[in-house]
């Protein structure tokens, strides 16, 4: 069967978003081409916005509508804590236990040289300098624990050892092997009640 | 734990088929290429999710058809219903347990604890190492999910690790070794519990294969397993030795690429009377001894888990002299519920009669009781 061209051109681009697979891709496509103009606009003016409005937080990189993030801006915050996770998908996560009340750090990724993310990929090096300039006490790693996670949590804490900080890791009460994002919202809320001492 | 029945769709030869099992032993009778052994595929499938014989899920769906199925009823103290689907224009393997979806076989393994006696089970005395090992990670892993998270992760770190050597040896950066120091601590966290968990196996599992072993030969005949780790696990500091290994061997495994150091390179020596089996065994001990892991792994699941497991036997007594599969057959009835295939009847008239049994008959992929 030949498709015409604009049809297949939006296939290819749908079948590149995550977890879509070239038969979803058909589907969302042939929907969008059946659905009114107007409704076709209002989600490309959503998805050019997001990308034009939305912006990661220079100092924690987290997603943002400025500069700062809300996170960082505020001033209930207690800013002696900073939580390292992977994706910014995890500080909602961890919002929504209401247990933390810290500053975070996304990393972007953990490290993982099969898919080529070495340290100098990830936002490490960025975590270092606010540990002087914002008076950090306390470091908790909130990495998933599996192998990826484990060793980017092992490789940070062996970094902060000249700092005078101390690093914890959320513990037990996460699924092994399960994403941080997907864990109900008791289990990261116990987690983090029960973190341990890493140094 | 005993399985009630099985419906199969379009599952290689079965496109349609339900059969009801006795709790005790259920003979299933059938000629080359007719769907016997099939039936232990699929009850592999529901206990592990996973293939008997490591093939294709595509493989098992029907010639023509999109899909397979498989479904059972387990009782324990409650009832269990599982189905397993392949969907092949999507090549995507879905499970489930009482109608919920379950998205890691990791958390199916050890559920329906389950034993196979196959034919491939020469490889475990008769073949390299690493089968040994897969031997013993099966047993272990069956046993104890922590082993089966460690081993899992223990895996990825290794491939990790590859890598990086890898990357190492060909940029020359050095800024990566403190990034090898990070895996390599992970390896040693993971490794020296795998360690562990294998030293008090080999321990516990030793007095079980003698058991099954003395009940199949009753002469003079001491089997034994001995662990040989790559690292030295005679002190209490394992952690501390493997760390050691490890920066002994760091030129070198930059230099090959290679993780040269951890349980991956175990070995396990089955030996007879202080000679070792693969050296000095006989044909038929080679033979008793594969038999005697299998049921040793049986008491042993059964005592560790206080479940009964399922017993899946591929044509063994087809291999043995009488006198050996005299003494299995006897051995049978303490055993729990037992699927065992057979090419003919005939040769069911030596063994027991009095036991609990069902025979099953299957022809051209339909099921029928004799
Ligand atoms: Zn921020």
């Amino acid at each position: 069967m030949i498709i015409a061209e604009p049809l297949q051109i939006a296939i290819d681009e749908l079948s590149k978003l995550p977890s879509i697979g070239k038969k979803t891709a058909q589907r969302l496509a042939l929907h969008l081409l059946k659905s009114d103009k107007q409704t076709v606009e209002a989600l490309v003016k959503s998805l050019v916005e997001l990308k034009e409005k939305i912006t990661f937080c220079r100092n924690c990189f987290n997603i943002s509508t400025d500069e700062l993030c809300d996170i960082c801006k505020s001033a209930k915050r207690d800013r002696t804590m900073i939580c390292v996770v992977e994706e910014a998908s995890d500080i909602i996560a961890i919002e929504k236990t209401n247990e933390y009340n810290g500053l975070y750090h996304v990393l972007g990724g953990v490290l993982n040289p099969l898919a080529n993310v070495t340290a100098d990929k990830l936002k490490i090096n960025e975590l270092l300098p606010r540990i002087e300039k914002e008076g950090t006490k306390e470091i908790i790693l909130a990495l998933n624990p599996d192998a990826e996670g484990d060793t980017t949590a092992l490789f940070i804490a062996r970094l902060l050892k000249s700092y005078h900080v101390k690093v914890t890791r959320i513990a037990r009460g996460l699924p092994i092997g399960g994403d941080l994002e997907f864990a109900d919202e008791a289990t990261i809320g116990r987690a983090f009640l029960g973190r341990i001492i890493v140094q | 734990m005993v399985l009630r029945q099985i419906d199969l769709t379009n599952f290689r030869l079965h496109r349609k088929t339900t059969i009801n099992f006795s709790d005790g032993i259920n003979y299933i009778i059938g000629g080359n290429g007719q769907g016997k052994t099939t039936i232990l595929e699929a009850i592999y499938y529901l206990c592990t999710t996973k293939n008997i014989n490591a093939a294709a899920d595509s493989d098992v769906v029907s010639f023509g058809q999109e899909m397979f199925e498989a479904s059972g009823d387990f009782n324990e103290l409650s009832k269990d219903h599982t189905k397993i689907v392949f969907d092949l224009s999507r090549n995507k393997k879905f499970y489930y347990l009482n109608e919920k979806a379950v998205n890691s076989s990791a958390s199916v393994i050890g559920r329906f604890p389950i034993v196979v006696l196959i034919q491939s089970d020469h490889a475990i005395t008769l073949g390299g190492p690493s089968d040994r090992r897969k031997f013993v990670d099966t047993v272990i892993s069956q046993a104890s999910q922590t082993y089966l998270r460690l081993l899992i992760d223990y895996n990825k770190t290794l491939k990790q690790r590859t890598n990086l050597l890898l990357q190492i040896r060909e940029t020359g950066n050095n800024r990566l070794l403190e990034q090898l120091n990070a895996w390599s601590e992970s390896l040693v966290n993971a490794g020296t519990e795998i360690i562990k968990h294998r030293k008090n196996f080999v321990n516990e599992f030793n007095i079980y294969i003698k058991e099954a072993y003395n009940r199949i030969m009753t002469d003079k005949e001491e089997p034994e397993i001995l662990y040989e780790s790559s690292v030295n696990t005679e002190t209490q500091t394992i952690e501390e030795n493997f760390k050691s290994a490890l920066l002994n061997e760091r030129d070198n495994e930059i230099r090959r690429a290679v993780n040269l150091v951890g349980p991956h390179r175990d070995e396990f020596i089955f030996k007879i009377n202080g000679l070792e089996l693969r050296r000095f065994g006989s044909q038929g001990q080679h033979k008793t001894f594969q038999v005697s892991l299998r049921f040793g792994e049986f008491f042993y699941l059964k005592e560790k888990l206080g479940k009964t497991p399922i017993f899946l036997m591929d044509d063994i007594f087809g291999e043995l002299d009488i006198y050996r599969a005299s003494k299995i057959s006897e051995y049978l009835p303490k055993v729990g519920q037992t699927f065992i295939t057979m090419t003919d009847l005939t040769k069911l008239d030596d063994l027991n009669k009095k036991e609990n049994r069902l025979v099953i008959i299957i022809e051209q992929g339909k099921a029928s009781y004799a």
